[in-house]
């Protein structure tokens, strides 16, 4: 699968604590809705996507369950934890300040 | 936050430990959950079914890559690997159990014999004090010519405690001796191990008694007004039946009255190594113990009989201290030139103080480096064992390399089944361990033949289990790494094409050459030293001891234990002697101070001949001598050379006499008649004695030992308290035990005789049993090491030349004789010999020089050890080389070069 719009190293994590921080989901659910939030843009491929989330549950900033599906299928939903949350708010802050020194720069040379 | 981090995540760690097959049956459905959507998707799409299937498949990545993704995101793929590579070892060391058990066996014999000898010596040298911070208790020493470690008095410790200050307190003991103990005051005393110490002894020391208290300082300030115990733990537990009652109560030590002020705890046992005294006593009450009686222990300042240890205050340099004590001991002797001339002063931490104090330490040295030897060779053959393994892996471990691999992983596979046989090697080298150990113990008895509580200190604990382990890992890597290394470097190409290539080059038999060497050299060594060691032994037996040992009958006795004063003692020896010379069945009768080669040493004496130029730094010289009374020398059959033995007109009154050894004349008066030759004792205005004899010089201490200085003195000019009652029987010594007890009741029915044996029996297990325990352990390592040293090394070679079959066959099928081959297979064997044995000579050397430094004083070398050795075992290697050269020589060249 080509990757067109490759995530920058390391937002797939913010993204990621994000999305959960909203709802509960399942894997399939969080690559829909990561797609559909970002209009389109944004897409993550499933051989990031799975390792991405282990990774981040063995961090203990997201927590596993098994749970039934609206169509009644077992799945495997992840949730922040408290954990997850005070690490978001830091890798949201840490993105804010880094678009916003990234765009200043570009900015700069424009002008 | 960090703990709570750690918590979550250490949960999940064990999750994927403890629970792997559920993690990865979970990681399956949820990677199938998306496939399924991911297909509904396609479908949606206007996919077919198949197709739909495929662009799921291919977005997904490759299923297998993204589950060994995932599988490290749990970052426990270590220990995952390392129980898979665990598994894997243990399945393929059970294919060959046989190989694995020799290899168990021989590691568990290295592993063993070594921890047990590390015991040994951490016993003799390293274990620290069982108190509070021990590293910072140090030891002082007074210091002359000839001796670094000598003890003080008593009125130079009050100096040394009072005018340093490098220390949080100085103490002083006395040597543990034996005293006469009861219970009650009425019943019959029993001899017990007491030992005097400083009223601050418990408080520097930071021992809280378990019990009551420990000493305070001003029980120590007046002598003789404080009569107070401590009790040792062990005491207390086996006397008292571990009664908290016992505070407050009075028992009778020699026939004074003391009060129980408390016990000390178990974790105290004392601060010997082989010592643990029955209870404690204030030096303020040393006159009812046994100190010198020629001088007073309160007052004479060269009456030193203390050793002095000190806590060393935070913060002060052992180098601080040290400078500040050898100032006060240059004051001391210009303040008192008479007894403190040429004497100084040193500081020793523990180890220090334990290399010099006791030498036994050495043997565990030796044995120490024998057993470490015996290790190297394990090790050797089981590297052996293994590189021929791995090679016949080659195939399997081309495979592994083709398929992708890593070199650094294979080697870690190889690492672990090493670890593995050498952890299985470790466990049953400590229970090996554990029985040398065992056995040792059960020479107690026969090692301190005495009523004092020693005991053997030697037992596995936690730091020889350390040590057992750190052995067990160095083992695994020495023996696994070269045959890991040079088996995962093959080459491929025909690594797959044949089950079992050598890498060409003269590279490759380098490793298994060094092997042969190093087992060579080290067998050699090790037999060496085993030949010495029973060599020496059989000759100082040989040698004898210079005395009749037989129809001897000893025992002790101590008249202070029923408080006899000195005119007292005097009158009861004087009867003693007279009555059982009258026994029937006593041939000749004698006292002494001590017996020759018994536990207890011999007091010295400080002389100077009379007339004899005294070089200019020197106060006195200083001998060893015994105090004993006329019938002596007849009665132990030590031959007078000139002059004569003690007389009956040798009484207090009369002039002084002494009697003089063989070698105390030769050393002070070479070429002359040392018989009317005077001495004066102490010092340049000591008392005058004449020497009136010369007797022949005999083994005095041990019967490993030098010729050395010796004096007798008379009793009746020498008065001494304990003595030793020797008779010479016509029949069995064992049969006047009951005559001699009926003359001691009809003396004194209190008084107790202890000891009570045939000489003859107590020789044969204090000075004949003891060092043939050290040849049994040696002689066991030179067998081991020997044992395994062959099979190793029989196998090596074989294998060696084996291998080249194919080779020998070409050569044969091109023409060589067999002959020809049989030289150039065992030229080669001869040259790894001859190289292993040049360097075993050297490591000999070596070891030879060690131990006649330490123990035996032959100082030439052993030739007919290195005749024995050497040849043996060149003719195993020339053997095991021959064997299989033959085989290969007589083979035909069509069947060689289709061997492998």
């Amino acid at each position: 699968m080509s990757k067109p719009n490759d995530l920058v190293q390391g937002t797939l994590d913010l993204l990621l604590l994000k999305i959960l921080a909203l709802e509960p989901l399942h894997g399939w659910a969080i690559s829909l809705r990561l797609k559909s939030m970002s209009g389109d843009v944004l897409q993550v491929s499933e051989g990031s996507l799975y390792p991405a989330l282990h990774k981040l549950e063995q961090e203990g900033w997201i927590a596993a369950e098994w749970k039934q599906t609206e169509n009644n299928r077992r799945a495997k939903f992840y949730s922040l934890t408290r954990l997850g949350r005070k690490q978001l708010e830091s890798e949201a802050a840490n993105w804010q300040r880094l678009s916003s020194a990234i765009s200043r720069v570009i900015q700069f040379s424009e002008g | 936050m960090r703990m709570e981090h750690w918590w979550f995540t250490a949960r999940l760690r064990l999750r994927s430990i403890l629970l792997g097959r559920r993690v990865e049956r979970e990681l399956d459905e949820e990677l199938q959950f998306h496939l399924e959507h991911k297909i509904a998707e396609g479908l949606a799409n206007g996919l077919s079914p198949k197709e739909a299937r495929y662009a799921a498949m291919r977005a997904m990545d490759g299923l297998e890559q993204r589950k060994e993704e995932m599988r490290d995101m749990r970052r426990i793929h270590w220990l995952t690997d390392f129980l898979d590579d665990a598994r894997f070892a243990i399945r393929s060391l059970h294919r060959t159990s046989g190989l694995t058990a020799f290899v168990v066996i021989t590691l568990a014999l290295g592993i063993g014999m070594t921890s047990a000898t590390f015991s040994m010596v951490d016993a003799l040298i390293f274990r620290p004090y069982p108190v509070p911070h021990s590293s910072d208790i140090v030891t002082l020493a007074s210091t002359t010519h000839d001796t670094n470690l000598d003890d003080f008095s008593y009125r130079e410790y009050l100096d040394i405690r009072d005018k340093t200050k490098s220390y949080d307190g100085v103490i002083a003991n006395a040597g543990m001796e034996a005293v006469g103990f009861s219970a009650e005051p009425g019943a019959t005393p029993r001899v017990r191990g007491g030992m005097m110490v400083s009223g601050n002894y418990f408080h520097v020391l930071g021992v809280e008694p378990r019990l009551g208290r420990g000493f305070r300082q001003d029980e120590d300030q007046v002598p003789g007004r404080n009569a107070v115990a401590v009790l040792g733990p062990d005491f207390w537990k086996h006397e008292f039946a571990s009664d908290p009652g016992v505070l407050g109560r009075t028992i009778r030590l020699n026939g004074t009255d003391f009060t129980v002020i408390g016990v000390a705890p178990e974790t105290f046992p004392g601060m010997l190594v082989f010592g643990h005294p029955d209870f404690y006593m204030p030096l303020a009450m040393a006159r009812v113990f046994s100190t010198n009686l020629q001088k007073n222990f309160f007052e004479d300042r060269d009456d030193r009989e203390l050793s002095v240890k000190a806590r060393l205050k935070p913060g002060t340099t052992l180098q601080q201290a040290r400078n500040e004590l050898v100032v006060l001991a240059q004051n001391f002797e210009s303040e008192y030139p008479k007894v403190n001339r040429s004497r100084g002063a040193a500081v020793y931490t523990q180890f220090e103080t334990r290399t010099r104090e006791d030498l036994n330490w050495k043997f565990g040295v030796i044995f120490v480096i024998l057993a470490l030897a015996v290790l190297l060779v394990a090790c050797t053959n089981v590297a052996g064992l293994l590189l021929s393994r791995a090679r016949a892996r080659t195939r399997e471990i081309a495979v592994r390399l083709a398929i992708g691999a890593g070199r650094f992983r294979l080697i870690r596979l190889l690492l672990t089944e090493s670890l593995i046989l050498a952890s299985l090697g470790g466990l049953a080298g400590v229970a090996i361990g554990y029985a040398v150990l065992q056995w040792f113990q059960s020479f107690q008895n026969v090692i301190f033949m005495t009523d004092l509580p020693f005991s053997i200190p030697f037992r596995m604990d936690t730091r020889v289990l350390l040590i057992s382990l750190a052995l067990s890992a160095l083992s695994a890597l020495l023996c696994g790494l070269a045959p890991a290394l040079q088996s995962t470097r093959v080459d491929l190409v025909n690594g797959l094409k044949s089950a079992d290539v050598d890498v060409p080059g003269r590279k490759r038999l380098w490793g298994r050459n060094v092997l042969v060497v190093a087992q060579v050299s080290t067998s050699l060594m090790l037999l060496t030293a085993a030949f010495l060691m029973v060599r020496g032994f059989q000759h100082t037996l040989l040698e004898g001891t210079g005395f009749a040992k037989d129809h001897l009958l000893m025992a002790s006795f101590d008249p202070r234990l029923v408080q006899y004063n000195a005119a007292q003692t005097q009158q009861f020896y004087k009867l003693l002697a007279e009555r059982v010379r009258q026994a029937p069945g006593v041939q000749s009768e004698a006292l002494t101070q001590n017996i020759p080669l018994g536990t207890d040493d011999f007091d010295g004496i400080a002389f100077v001949p009379d007339g004899f130029q005294m070089p200019r730094e020197r106060e006195n010289f200083n001998s060893t001598m015994d105090t004993i009374d006329e019938g002596y020398f007849e009665t132990m059959g030590i031959p007078i050379l000139r002059g004569r033995g003690f007389l009956a007109s040798d009484t207090a009154g009369a002039p002084r006499v002494a009697v003089v050894n063989e070698q105390f004349a030769k050393h002070y008066w070479p070429g002359e008649d040392a018989v009317g030759k005077r001495i004066r004792l102490d010092g340049r205005a000591g008392t005058l004695v004449e020497i009136v004899g010369v007797a022949q010089t005999i083994k005095y201490q041990g019967s490993i030992e030098k010729p050395m200085d010796f004096v007798y003195m008379p009793l009746a000019q020498h008065p001494v308290a304990r003595m030793v009652l020797m008779l010479r029987s016509s029949g069995d010594p064992l049969q006047l035990v009951q005559p001699v007890k009926d003359i001691v009741r009809a003396l004194d029915p209190n008084l107790p005789m202890l000891h009570t044996m045939a000489y003859q029996d107590y020789y044969l297990n204090q000075a004949v049993e003891g060092p043939r325990i050290a040849m049994k352990l040696v002689g066991a390592m030179g067998g081991v090491g020997l044992l395994l040293a062959v099979a190793g090394l029989y196998g090596l070679v074989a294998y060696n030349v084996s291998r080249r079959t194919r080779e020998i066959g070409i050569r044969i099928a091109l023409g060589a004789a067999s002959a020809d081959v049989l030289r150039l297979v065992m030229g080669k064997g001869i040259v790894l010999v001859g190289v292993g044995t040049v360097i075993g000579l050297a490591m000999g050397f070596a070891l030879e020089q060690l131990m006649n430094s330490m123990l035996f004083n032959a100082g030439g070398i052993d030739i007919l050890a290195y005749i024995i050795v050497v040849p043996s075992l060149f003719l195993v290697t020339m053997l095991a080389a021959y064997v299989p050269a033959r085989r290969a020589s007589r083979i035909a060249p069509t069947q060689a070069l289709r061997y492998e």
